[in-house]
């Protein structure tokens, strides 16, 4: 698989104050990479740069290998919904498909109709007299209809109900899954992204504290209950990254695979063992060593 | 077909994987059926379609399924695979009945279930 986005060393300044600094990031195509991280902690403004409006202060920002600012035919390639849609005042959904056509040489009138279907809503109207949601709805329908190789999304969920929501998400993984469709999608809420996204990468203070895929996450991490027998302890060689006790019952997080944890637990024949599922929300805490508040408060809420 | 629970502490891929090994274990999908691809999963579950793929690739390991290329995936007659299953239940079986023992359960308990389960 090749990497759709590659980000190197991205810094990037408003008035001395470093809101991106140092931030790599990768997403192989055809994945859903979600950007998570607290109010503030640069995921807008990093989309931004990969969207080439902000020219960034170093770095390398990378879409199919080539760099993105002042680049029209990659940007041609890359779709994007920001946080605060942009619509002309008078403008009609219609009005807009000139306007997209015009940017986009890859716009495709017969995936705007099919769409059509999806998104219900008047393209006649104009878009100001539409609630915050069906803007939304109609800035999906549009970015769509480009059929993008690169999909940018800034809390794109935002103000859509949740059937608008599910059936949004319906047609992006159809695509993501039949055309391989790299999408990138930022949100301050881990839960909303875990169904949907194969890799995460978490951003705090301009910093990327932590990317990886879904799959190596819950792989490499083992929660398990046990009691073991009186006088004896934990075989050596096991990475316990936490360990609790309620009474002789332990808690423990360990590191590695779990049938390969369980069979050197089960070594010192444990009067009780029970291996459990471990949430995301606990996986990234460990992973981070039980980070600071802010991290935590992003994980949990 | 498939549902995926949200409470449920498994991850995503192995609900949809044990889903299907179910539905094929219960002949509701028959030998010989075509899985739904990849894209319609993806698309009416709303999950990853790489998540999808991985539950495929493991039913595929495990001898449910097998893949045509260019035709999808398709389920076999699955012998081996309901053996292996039924051996991998049995053992769970043995450490459930061991458990039981040691609370205190007695053996005609246990014989009265699986009678009950039997019958019914």
């Amino acid at each position: 698989m090749s990497d759709a986005i590659v980000i190197r060393n991205l810094v990037k300044t408003f008035d001395g104050f470093r809101a991106l600094d140092g931030v790599n990031l990768t997403v192989p195509s055809g994945s859903v990479y979600g950007l998570v991280g607290t109010n503030g902690a640069g995921k807008s403004s990093c989309i931004r740069c990969l969207a080439g409006i902000y020219r960034q202060d170093g770095g390398d920002i990378l879409v199919d290998g080539q760099p993105v600012f002042e680049n029209p035919a990659v940007k041609a390639r890359i779709a994007y919904i920001p946080d605060d849609i942009f619509f002309y005042s008078q403008a009609g959904i219609n009005d807009m498909v000139k306007v997209f056509r015009d940017v986009y040489p890859s716009f495709r009138m017969d995936r705007f109709t099919e769409l059509g279907k999806i998104f219900n809503l008047d393209p006649k109207q104009p878009l100001r007299k539409f609630s915050k949601g069906m803007q939304k709805q109609a800035a999906f329908w549009l970015a769509l209809s480009v059929m993008p190789d690169v999909l940018l999304l800034d809390e794109p969920m935002d103000g859509l109900d949740p059937l608008m929501r599910r059936k949004t998400w319906s047609v992006l993984l159809g695509e993501v899954a039949e055309r391989e469709l790299t999408v990138l999608v930022s949100s301050h809420n881990l839960r909303e992204l875990e169904d949907v996204c194969d890799h995460v990468g978490i951003l705090d203070h301009g910093k990327m504290l932590l990317q990886r895929s879904l799959s190596d996450l819950q792989e490499n991490m083992v929660k398990i209950q046990a009691v073991l027998p009186e006088g004896t302890d934990l075989p050596d060689g096991l990475h316990v990254l936490h360990r609790s006790a309620t009474g002789r019952l332990q808690q423990l997080i360990l590191r590695g695979r779990a049938e390969d944890v369980e069979r050197q637990i089960a070594a010192c024949n444990p009067v009780y063992m029970d291996v459990l599922p471990l949430t995301l929300e606990e996986i990234f805490i460990y992973e981070l060593g039980g980070a600071d508040y802010e991290v935590q408060n992003i994980l949990l809420s | 077909m498939i549902s995926i629970n949200y409470r449920d502490g498994r991850p995503i891929y192995e609900q949809v994987r044990d889903g299907f090994r179910q539905l094929i274990i219960t002949g509701v999908l028959p030998a010989g059926s075509r899985m739904p691809s990849v894209r319609e999963m993806a698309s009416s579950l709303t999950i990853n379609p790489n998540t999808i793929q991985r539950a495929y690739r493991e039913l595929e390991a495990e001898g449910y399924t097998v893949s045509v290329p260019g035709k999808g995936s398709f389920v076999t007659d699955r012998l081996d695979a309901v053996l292996a299953r039924r051996e991998a239940l049995l053992t769970d079986f043995r450490s459930l009945v061991g458990e039981l023992k040691q609370v205190g359960a007695e053996e005609a308990d246990l014989t009265r279930v699986i009678q009950e389960e039997y019958n019914t």
